[in-house]
C-alpha cells in the first residue's frame, strides 16, 4: 500500500526526476507537473494527499498556484510543502500565508525532505481528552468528522489548521507553549518554527473569531504561547 | 578696471557742460533784461526764478544752487541800484535780495528731490519688472547641473550687468556671466559665501553678496554695474537661494532614485543568480542524500540518481563558464577561437547539451542543406544559441512548440530561435539585450539572471555579426544571429 500520493510541481525536468524517484523509492506514488497550471488541471482529474511546490516557476508561480491549489475542490484537505531557494523570515510567512503547511529551502537533503513530508501527512493523534462536538456562539466544531461549521456554513480549515484547533480547544483555559503546540501538531522534529503558529494562528482566528482583530477564544499569551478561552456557557 | 574710469570722466564733463550751460543761461537773461528790454526789477527777479526751477529740474541741484548765486549776483550788480556795483544802498533791496536767493535754493531742493523722487520709483519699478523676469526664468530652467550656469547668464542678460559671478560653495564651482571678468574679486566671493559678509567697491561699482538659505551662507553673487537697491539686491540673492536649492534638491532626489535603482538591480540579481545555481545543486544534492541514506536500493534507481548527478554537475559547470564569460565580457576582454564548423553539428551540439531542460518541448529543428563551413568560434557560438533557446524555453509555455532553424541570406549565416510566449512589447525589444535588463513583468515570474541575451550579443558581436529579435505582443519572438561566413577582421 502506498505511504501516500505525492504531485511534484517544478519547473525543472532535473529536480522532477530525482523527486519521482526518491519518493516512489520510499513508497509515495508520485506524479509531476511543469507548473501550477498543470497542477491545478492534475488536482482536478485526481486526488492527492501532499503537493511538493516550486514557488519560482514560469507561468502563475508557486504562491498563486497554493492559493489557487487551495480554493480548489479538496484544497483544504491537500498538505502543501513550498520549496523554493530563498529563507527570509518573510518568505517563509508569504509561503505560509499563501497556504502552505511547511516550507523547504533548497538545497536540501533527500531524508530532511522525507521527514518534512511525514510531518506534513501525519494527523496529530488526539492526546487528552477526548472531545465530539463544540459550541461557539454559532461556530461548530465537529471533532469526530473533522468539519466546522460557522453559523450553518461549512468552513473549511486545513488538516494543520482544524489540528491546531483541536489542540488548543481540548486544553482550555490553559497556556500552550509554542515548542508543544509545534511538536503536537507538526510532529516531534519542530519547535523553533514561531512563524508558521503566527500565521497559522491568524489563518484560524480569519475563520472562526468574530472579530479576528480583537480575539475572543485564540488568544496570545506574549513570549510564551497560546491559550483557548472558552466561551462563557448562558 | 576697464570700464569705470570713462564712466567717472564722462560724469565729470557733463557738470562742467551743465555749469557752463548755467552760467550762459543766467547772462543771457541779465544781457536781455538790462539791454534789449526795460522791466522793472521784480519781473527780472521772476525771470530768474523761472530759470532756476527749470535747471534744478532738468539737471538737478548743484546746477541749481550755482544758478541760483549767479542770479543773485547778476540781479545785484547789474539791476540794484547802485547799477554797477555790489554794494546795495537801500536796505529793502537787501530784504529783496536775500528773499530771492532762499526761495531759489528752497525751490531748486524741491524739484530736484522730486525729480529723485521719480527716479527712484522708475528704477525700483524696472528692478520689480527684471526680479519678476528672473524669477521665471529661474522655475522654467531644469534643475541639473548646468542650472547654476544658466542663472549666472540670466542674472546678466536680465539685469543688462556687464558681469556676474556666482558661486556655489556646495560643488565649489565659480559660474561667470557677461562680456567683462571679474576674477578680481574671487577673493571676496569666497568670503562672502563663507562669512557671510556684503562687500561694495565703490570705485569699482562692484558689489558682493552672500546667498543665504534658512540663514546659512550657501554660496555668494558678484555683481559689477549694479544699481540694485539694497532690497533688490536681497530679492534677487533670495531668488538664487531657492534657485540652488532646486537645484541640490533635484540632484539629491535622483542620487537616492539612482542607489535605489543599483540596490532594486543587485538584489534581483543576486535572486536569480542564487536560483540559476542552486538549481542543479538541489538534484544534486536530493539524489546524493538520497543515495546515502540508503533508501533507494533498485540500482536502477541508483543509477537513475547517478545520471541526474553527472548531468547536474556539468550544468553547474556551464553556468560557472558563462559567469566567467560574462566577467570577461564585462572586462572588455573577448577572445575568439575561430576554426571552420558546420553549423549542423553546432547545433545539434547545442541540442544535445540541453536535452534535460528541453524534454518534454515540441522542438522543429529546420536546417538548410546547403550550408557552407563557418569559421566562428564555436564553443561561444554554442553559447549564444543556447542562451537564445534557454530564453524561448523560459518565456513560453511548456506546451507551445519551439523552433530553430539555420539558412544563408544576405548578412550571411542566419540562426533563428522562435517560440510561440507572450511576445515582447516593441519598447523592450532594442533593451532586452541590456545586461541585467528584464522584462518588467518576468522579475517574479521566470527564473533568470538578465544576462543570457547581453552574452549573446557580445559573442555575436565579436564574431562581426548582428543579433535582433522580431516581435509582436501575443504573436511569440523570433531571436536572428547573423554571423559572416567568412572572418572578417574584428573590432570588438
Amino acid at each position: 500500500m502506498s505511504a501516500g500520493r505525492i504531485l511534484v510541481v517544478d519547473d525543472d525536468p532535473q529536480i522532477r526526476r530525482v523527486m519521482r524517484t526518491t519518493l516512489s523509492a520510499n513508497g509515495y506514488e508520485v506524479s509531476d507537473v511543469r507548473s501550477g497550471e498543470e497542477a491545478l488541471e492534475k488536482l482536478h482529474a485526481a486526488s492527492y494527499d501532499l503537493v511538493l511546490l516550486d514557488i519560482n516557476m514560469p507561468g502563475m508561480g508557486g504562491m498563486k498556484a497554493c492559493q489557487a491549489l487551495r480554493q480548489s475542490r479538496h484544497g483544504s484537505e491537500l498538505a502543501i510543502i513550498m520549496l523554493t531557494v530563498r529563507n527570509t523570515e518573510r518568505d517563509k510567512v508569504e509561503a505560509l500565508d499563501a497556504g502552505a503547511d511547511d516550507y523547504v529551502t533548497k538545497p536540501f537533503s533527500t531524508p530532511e525532505l522525507l521527514a518534512r513530508i511525514r510531518a506534513a501527512l501525519r494527523r496529530a493523534p488526539s492526546s487528552g481528552p477526548e472531545l465530539q462536538r463544540i459550541n461557539l456562539e454559532g461556530l461548530e466544531i465537529d471533532f469526530e468528522s473533522r468539519r466546522v461549521r460557522l453559523r450553518g456554513r461549512e468552513v473549511r480549515l486545513t488538516p494543520k489548521e482544524f489540528d491546531l484547533l483541536r489542540y488548543l480547544v481540548a486544553r482550555p483555559d490553559k497556556v500552550i507553549a509554542h515548542r508543544e503546540l509545534l511538536q503536537a501538531v507538526w510532529g516531534p522534529d519542530y519547535g523553533d518554527e514561531l512563524e508558521y503558529l503566527r500565521v497559522f494562528i491568524n489563518q484560524l482566528r480569519k475563520k472562526v473569531e468574530p472579530d479576528p482583530a480583537k480575539p475572543r477564544y485564540l488568544l496570545t499569551e506574549p513570549w510564551v504561547g497560546y491559550r483557548f478561552c472558552p466561551p462563557k456557557q448562558t | 578696471m576697464p570700464g569705470v574710469l570713462p564712466v567717472l570722466r564722462w560724469r565729470s564733463v557733463r557738470v562742467t557742460l551743465h555749469l557752463a550751460a548755467v552760467l550762459a543761461i543766467t547772462a543771457g537773461i541779465t544781457f536781455v533784461c538790462s539791454r534789449l528790454i526795460r522791466v522793472n526789477a521784480t519781473t527780472i527777479g521772476f525771470a530768474y526764478l523761472v530759470a532756476i526751477l527749470v535747471i534744478a529740474t532738468a539737471w538737478g541741484l548743484l546746477e541749481a544752487i550755482v544758478a541760483s548765486v549767479a542770479a543773485v549776483l547778476c540781479f545785484n550788480y547789474f539791476f540794484l541800484p547802485p547799477v554797477g556795483t555790489f554794494t546795495i544802498a537801500d536796505p529793502q533791496n537787501w530784504v529783496a535780495l536775500l528773499a530771492f536767493l532762499v526761495t531759489s535754493i528752497t525751490a531748486s531742493q524741491l524739484s530736484a528731490h522730486a525729480k529723485q523722487r521719480t527716479r527712484e520709483a522708475l528704477d525700483r519699478q524696472q528692478d520689480t519688472e527684471r526680479l519678476y523676469a528672473l524669477s521665471r526664468a529661474i522655475l522654467l530652467t531644469e534643475a541639473n547641473r548646468t542650472a547654476p550656469k544658466q542663472i549666472a547668464n540670466q542674472i546678466a542678460q536680465i539685469f543688462d550687468f556687464p558681469a556676474v559671478s556666482l558661486y556655489d560653495r556646495d560643488t565649489g564651482d565659480i559660474h561667470r556671466a557677461g562680456p567683462e571678468d571679474l576674477r578680481a574679486i574671487d577673493d571676496e566671493l569666497h568670503e562672502a559665501a563663507v562669512q557671510g559678509t556684503l562687500f561694495h567697491d565703490e570705485v569699482g561699482q562692484t558689489t558682493v553678496t552672500s546667498i543665504r538659505l534658512g540663514g546659512q551662507p550657501i554660496g555668494s553673487l558678484a555683481i559689477r554695474g549694479s544699481s540694485l537697491s539694497d532690497g533688490a539686491l536681497q530679492a534677487l540673492s533670495n531668488l538664487v537661494a531657492i534657485a540652488l536649492e532646486k537645484v541640490r534638491g533635484q540632484e539629491v532626489a535622483s542620487r537616492a532614485e539612482a542607489a535605489r535603482q543599483s540596490e532594486e538591480l543587485k538584489s534581483t540579481l543576486l535572486d536569480a543568480i542564487a536560483h540559476e545555481f542552486k538549481t542543479p545543486l538541489t538534484s544534486i544534492k536530493a539524489a546524493a542524500s538520497a543515495l546515502l541514506s540508503g533508501t533507494v536500493s533498485k540500482t536502477e534507481e541508483q543509477r537513475e540518481l547517478t545520471t541526474v548527478v553527472n548531468e547536474e554537475a556539468d550544468r553547474l559547470g556551464r553556468l560557472v563558464t558563462e559567469a566567467i564569460q560574462m566577467a570577461r565580457l564585462e572586462a572588455g576582454k573577448i577572445q575568439l577561437n575561430r576554426s571552420m564548423h558546420s553549423v549542423e553539428e553546432l547545433i545539434s551540439a547545442v541540442l544535445q547539451q540541453m536535452t534535460a531542460v528541453t524534454e518534454g518541448r515540441r522542438l522543429e529543428v529546420g536546417i538548410a542543406s546547403d550550408l557552407p563551413m563557418v569559421e566562428v568560434d564555436p564553443e561561444l557560438l554554442q553559447l549564444a544559441i543556447r542562451h537564445l533557446l534557454d530564453n524561448a524555453l523560459k518565456y513560453s509555455s511548456p506546451e507551445s512548440p519551439l523552433r530553430i532553424s539555420a539558412a544563408t541570406g544576405e548578412r550571411g549565416l542566419m540562426i533563428k530561435v522562435s517560440d510561440k510566449g507572450p511576445g515582447i512589447p516593441e519598447r523592450d525589444q532594442s533593451r532586452i539585450f541590456e545586461k541585467f535588463y528584464r522584462g518588467p513583468n518576468t522579475h517574479s515570474r521566470v527564473p533568470g539572471t538578465g544576462m543570457g541575451l547581453a552574452i549573446a550579443r557580445e559573442i555575436v558581436r565579436a564574431h562581426g555579426g548582428d543579433i535582433w529579435v522580431e516581435s509582436s505582443a501575443g504573436q511569440g519572438a523570433e531571436f536572428c544571429i547573423a554571423v559572416p561566413v567568412t572572418a572578417r577582421e574584428e573590432t570588438a
